[in-house]
């Protein structure tokens, strides 16, 4: 069953200490993600788009609403769903290569088997030679291409991608925004990436999805058809990703809140 | 600059030179104060008489024999302070129901330090290694669960989170996640405690005593052999320098600043 990810009428209402009531962050949301799609969530902050992808991921669980990936209801965090975390997340006491292949050998792989597709995946996304390398030896950069390699070389049905690129400078982050157009072009997973920077929504995605401001409801799907390969120094003088990214951004600016 | 000077500045960049090299005044001055006899000499001998004591009870085997006593009673201590203290502070950190439970318990025995159990243990036990290991068990076991308890909440959530997406059962985010995380928290842990227990073992050896570094220096005062109480002063700082630089430090430099968890100042 290749349906992909279904949301149907997702809620979550949380009760927030300090305001001493109730909060919906997320209201009565549907979507749907097809197996190979990359579709980007875009809303300004504190519209519950890393709620959303909490709840996707299995961290938290939904007041209502549901959820399958593939035709299975999801409870619970999977390896079906690999997040790939603002913070990186990697485990400072492992080696980039056994931070890789962190997830195959929480799957039984023999070491030699788990190496290599570790190394595999470590030279897809530009890091050859850094293996034996700790995480705190690396730039922030490097350090979120070893995220995205360590959820890659688990084959995920889903990439669950929360602001991946925030932390990084801003150079940086356009290098890693077109080596993951590239290496999706290249393997179409199919990734759920959340966002608060309007161009990089577009930049990325096949389809950009715009929440409202709290409590989160979509307000608009846009279609990208912007050819591909994608390149920075193509689009930024394209007019068709010019008027796509001036549409979007006057929706998240009127966005009621 | 000579080459005299050259060799000069090379050897006080030897590490055994810059563990060594502070003592030297000390040493020196202590030494004079001798020499100029403002106290009499059978009650603040000077290192000379120091050093051949120390040859002395070398050589009867008395020092060797005490000294084995006391670090087998320190590691004995430390290895079951360690086996109860990690598994204990893992579940009190990660377990709200039990941190509840045994919390007030853990502050309450904390309390009660180690040299207050002695009378009572005494009674118990006599003076016996049960005691002495008790003793130092209670000192060592109290900074492992709480460094222990605090490394594994102050892991960062979205690691436990990222394990758990990659197919990480509870079991083996404990092994891989949980306790490694920890583990700066529990070599700090260890290091106070290590530091606490070997003292308490000196208190201890000193109202148990039958042997031991501790013994010797009380021995001692019914002989009225100051020379003695002092070499055992000594031994006491020397080996903990050993047991912290031999130890403590390697563990720390193989763990903590091999992962990065700590900023090294520069």
């Amino acid at each position: 069953m290749g349906d992909g990810l279904i949301i149907r009428d997702l809620s979550k209402v949380y009760y927030d200490v300090y305001a001493g009531q109730h909060v919906a962050a997320v209201d009565r949301v549907s979507l749907q993600i097809a197996t190979g799609e990359f579709v980007s969530i875009l809303g300004p902050s504190g519209c519950g788009k890393t709620t959303l992808l909490n709840i996707v991921a299995g961290f938290i669980p939904p007041t209502h609403g549901e959820i399958t990936l593939n035709g299975r209801r999801i409870q619970g965090p999977g390896p079906d769903r690999g997040v790939v975390f603002q913070s990186f997340a990697l485990f400072p006491w492992k080696t980039v290569l056994d931070n890789v292949a962190f997830g195959l050998k929480m799957r039984g792989m023999p070491r030699d088997d788990r190496d290599r597709i570790a190394r595999e995946y470590i030279a897809l996304v530009g890091l050859a030679g850094s293996e034996s390398r700790f995480p705190h030896e690396l730039s922030g950069g490097m350090q979120q291409r070893v995220g995205v390699a360590r959820v890659l070389a688990n084959d995920p049905e889903l990439m669950l991608m929360d602001e991946p690129f925030a932390s990084v400078d801003a150079q940086t982050r356009m290098t890693l925004q077109e080596e993951l157009t590239r290496i999706w072009e290249a393997r179409q997973p199919t990734i759920l990436f959340v966002t608060h920077d309007v161009e990089e929504a577009v930049f990325l995605a096949n389809r950009v999805i715009v929440l409202s401001a709290r409590p989160g409801r979509i307000r608009e799907t846009l279609q990208v058809d912007l050819p591909r390969p994608r390149a920075w120094r193509d689009l930024v003088e394209d007019a068709a990703y010019k008027a796509l990214v001036a549409r979007v951004l006057s929706l998240v600016r009127t966005t009621p809140s | 600059m000579t080459r005299a000077g050259a060799v000069a500045r090379h050897l006080i960049a030897t590490p055994a030179a810059r563990t060594l090299g502070p003592f030297v005044p000390i040493v020196a001055a202590w030494a004079m104060v001798v020499e100029l006899g403002v106290f009499p000499r059978a009650f603040f001998p000077g290192p000379l008489e120091v050093v051949r004591a120390f040859g002395d009870l070398v050589y009867k085997g008395i020092l060797p024999a005490y000294l084995q006593d006391s670090v087998t009673r320190l590691a004995v201590g430390a290895a079951a302070g360690i086996a109860l203290g990690v598994p204990f502070g893992l579940l009190v950190g990660l377990h709200a129901a039990s941190y509840r439970f045994f919390w007030p318990i853990v502050i309450f025995f904390q309390a009660i330090g180690d040299i207050a159990w002695l009378p009572i243990l005494l009674i118990w036990f006599g003076f016996t290694l049960t005691t002495m290991t008790f003793v130092i068990v209670y000192t060592v076991i109290f900074p492992v669960i709480f460094n222990t308890a605090l490394g594994v909440r102050t892991i960062a959530p979205d690691m436990v989170r990222a394990a758990q997406s990659l197919g990480a059962g509870s079991h083996r985010i404990l092994w891989e996640v949980l306790v490694p995380g920890a583990l700066p928290n529990i070599i700090t842990g260890l290091r106070n405690g290590l530091g606490y227990g070997w003292r308490a073992l000196i208190a201890a050896e000193i109202i148990v005593g039958t042997s031991g570094i501790g013994f010797m220096m009380f021995d001692a005062r019914r002989a009225g052999s100051v020379v003695e109480m002092i070499l055992g002063m000594i031994v006491l700082g020397i080996l903990w320098y050993v047991v912290d630089a031999g130890i403590v430090a390697p563990l720390e430099r193989a763990t903590i600043e091999r992962w990065g968890l700590t900023k090294r100042e520069a």
